[in-house]
């Protein structure tokens, strides 16, 4: 009698939790979000194993290019890479998440020995975040603005010229940009230094909230963001063309000018923040793929940016770097379409979230 | 609380308004003169509104009735100038007249003004604080993203007009008059309101600034029967406590009854019979108007009794020459054929109408339906 009762207690208290879990709308929502990020980290764990070649191929590949005989590439590289791959799968599995759970990403194989790989990503994010997070609320507020006139000036010159141009500019690939941007500029022209299309900082600069600092950021920063600007802005305003010609059909606007509102007060609270809303969660998405949109403009502009080091990481194989990427980029965009959700509730009273369910 | 809404517009910020009796006018409030709407499409000119010219008295209630595509509409839309891009206006005035001239209003003191020639300022000023109007989807006039009681301060704001507190106060009278629990509207959004309860809202906020015209596109059609009925009382109570003109458009004839008291039967674009109510729907004398009359069914009358008219409405690209009406019309002539008839007075100067042969008509369709309602 007494070891049965002690048996179901545990039970008891399992069935109370999940049932906790199932009707707390936050709970819910964030075992949902870390069963996600569970599949992703075990997925790329395994996919990236899967890929041809491990760190000691692509080293001794490399050390035999320069010269080396095998035998001595691969004693080189044992050496050099102090990484045990012969574990069996599942062992290194178990290591990875049991680390993982600690907090700790491992450290680099290939690309900077022994260093942790959250110091290596430390280093890289702020860089990403800053040129293309800058670029990309540059070129949303850009679009949103283009957009509306384009809509209120519906079938004019301007909204065909508008249009055709934001058709095209969507049309051409960012690396495609970015390539004429640095020969014309650089190249022809002579406008831009090539030094300022090449890396993220001018050597021997600290960064600091200094002077010297924020100007060589911006110079650094203006070719690249002008080709992250370029090939979003079409997708933006074409966008908001759209959502405000069918706002502007709705009947709150005609009521709204029926009632002798200022036209700029329709612009912004009627027809804008009605048209934006839409716009506001591809906004919050897209902040979450900063880290995939950049790899190859990093890689042009060699901008010292997290794209930059996953490509780096891709070639050596380097797989704590690439997991410890990789599961950055998940976290943020799974962090961004939650902040999506909340902004979208904020601005439209229709989906707000009243609280933790019931 | 009915005595205060009726004394003085006492809202008004900028000024002090003179009681809206105390200033002798007879000029009519609206005066629409020779109005012509027309639409452009692929296949030509849509000729919505033709020379159509009525007067609207202070107080009065006209009720526009007539078969969907009949032009109802635009011209609601031409009178508060927001008729959509593809519209034009290629002739005709519409003469306002504000009965306690010299509010700061815009007919800028006494006398008219042409509607058709207000710009900008002057044009916005004189929408919702001279006319307001109450579209026919009100379930989706109101911005889903602002709460009822910011569009109200917004209305307020663009007119100069009371805020805070004391347009709070103002907007519980009017959610009183329109039996709405003012306490529960005010902080709502529009999706937490019902149909009918917007509609209401929605008339509420035309009262708002005291506008001497209402003009109500078909503020009943998408609600069901008993929220009709119940906006139907409170529109009816309204006109007897407050002081406005109001301009009534609807195909349902027995609302327009029991609200109007001159009725103007439009049909293709242009105004083919109109009178007071009583004799619109006891003596007309267009043969559509009869028509249409005889198309409502009554409690008493057999079912075989209730009439449809035959054929349907005219293409308003291709309309026939003559009459408009003559190939609906059981009484047509030659003349009807040819030329088309004006808006004359038949048989008193207040009852107008567009036919040739209305004197046969009075005679013939009228004893027809008496002989069949007995």
């Amino acid at each position: 009698m007494s070891s049965g009762a002690t048996a179901l207690r545990p039970k008891k208290t399992a069935r109370e939790l999940l049932e906790k879990i199932a009707t707390n709308f936050w709970l819910r929502t964030i075992v949902k979000k870390v069963f996600i990020v569970w599949v992703v980290v075990t997925l790329t764990f395994f996919i990236i194993r899967a890929l041809p070649g491990n760190p000691v191929e692509i080293m001794v590949m490399s050390l035999m290019d320069s010269g080396l005989s095998s035998e001595e590439a691969y004693t080189r590289a044992a050496s050099l890479l102090r990484i045990d791959l012969n574990a069996p799968l599942s062992q290194q599995y178990s290591d990875y998440m049991s680390n993982l759970l600690k907090g700790d990403l491992g450290d680099s194989y290939v690309l900077a020995i022994n260093k942790p790989v959250t110091t290596l990503i430390a280093q890289r994010l702020p860089w990403t975040l800053f040129s293309v997070g800058t670029s990309l609320l540059i070129s949303f507020v850009i679009g949103m603005f283009l957009g509306t006139l384009a809509a209120y000036r519906r079938n004019s010159l301007l909204d065909h010229a508008l249009t055709n141009f934001g058709a095209a500019i969507e049309s051409i690939p960012n690396t495609l940009t970015a390539i004429v941007l640095v020969l014309l500029l650089g190249v022809t022209w002579k406008v831009v230094p090539l030094n300022f299309m090449r890396g993220s900082l001018s050597p021997g600069i600290k960064p600091g909230f200094t002077l010297p600092f924020v100007v060589d950021l911006f110079k650094h920063y203006a070719v690249p963001g002008t080709v992250y600007v370029f090939s979003t802005l079409g997708g933006w305003m074409l966008a908001m063309r759209s959502s405000t010609i069918s706002t502007l059909g709705d009947d709150y606007v005609t009521v709204a000018r029926a009632r002798g509102l200022p036209d700029l007060r329709i612009i912004t609270a009627y027809v804008g923040r009605n048209a934006s809303l839409p716009l506001i969660t591809s906004l919050a998405i897209s902040l979450g793929f900063v880290v995939g949109g950049s790899i190859l403009i990093e890689f042009i502009f060699v901008y010292q940016g997290i794209g930059l080091l996953l490509s780096q990481a891709i070639g050596k194989r380097d797989y704590p770097v690439m997991q410890g990427i990789l599961l950055v980029t998940t976290i943020t965009v799974i962090v961004s379409t939650a902040l999506a959700d909340l902004l979208y509730g904020w601005l439209d009273p229709r989906i707000r979230i009243t609280g933790g369910g019931e | 609380m009915n005595q205060q809404l009726n004394e003085a517009p006492q809202g008004w910020v900028q000024h002090t308004a003179a009681p809206r009796t105390a200033v002798p006018n007879h000029a009519p409030t609206l005066s629409v003169k020779g109005l012509t709407i027309s639409y452009q499409a692929k296949r030509g000119a849509v000729q919505a509104v033709r020379n159509v010219s009525f007067e609207v008295q202070r107080g009065e209630a006209l009720a526009l009735i007539g078969e969907s595509g009949s032009g109802k509409t635009t011209m609601g839309l031409g009178m508060v100038r927001l008729l959509p891009s593809t519209a034009t206006v290629s002739q005709g005035q519409l003469l306002y007249s504000r009965h306690n001239a010299g509010n700061g209003s815009v007919t800028g003191g006494a006398g008219e003004i042409d509607v058709l020639q207000l710009k900008g300022r002057d044009l916005r000023q004189f929408r919702w604080k001279e006319c307001a109007m109450v579209f026919q989807a009100a379930l989706n006039a109101f911005n889903p993203v602002l709460r009822i009681s910011d569009q109200f301060g917004d209305t307020a704001r663009a007119h100069g007009y009371l805020q805070g507190k004391d347009l709070a106060e103002r907007a519980r009278q009017l959610f009183e008059l329109v039996r709405l629990d003012s306490e529960r509207v005010w902080r709502a959004y529009p999706h937490e309101l019902s149909g009918g309860m917007r509609q209401r809202v929605l008339i509420a906020l035309g009262l708002l600034l005291e506008p001497q015209l209402l003009i109500l596109d078909e503020p009943t059609t998408a609600l069901d029967i008993l929220t009709q009925r119940n906006i139907m009382d409170v529109l009816k109570e309204l006109r007897q406590r407050l002081d406005f003109s109001l301009i009534f458009i609807s195909h349902d004839l027995s609302l327009a009854a029991e609200l109007a008291d001159r009725v103007a039967t439009m049909y293709a674009g242009k105004l083919v019979e109109l009178s007071d109510v009583y004799t619109t729907f006891k003596n007309p004398v267009h043969p559509y108007t009869i028509g249409l009359i005889n198309a409502v069914p009554t409690l008493t009358a057999h079912k075989d009794h209730v009439a449809s008219i035959p054929g349907s409405p005219p293409d308003l690209i291709d309309l026939p020459e003559g009459c408009k009406f003559h190939p609906r019309c059981p009484l047509a002539t030659e003349r009807c054929r040819e030329e088309e008839p004006e808006l004359v007075p038949s048989t008193d100067d207040t009852h107008w109408v567009a036919c040739w042969n209305w004197e046969s008509a009075r005679a013939q369709l009228n004893a027809g339906q008496k002989g069949a309602s007995a």
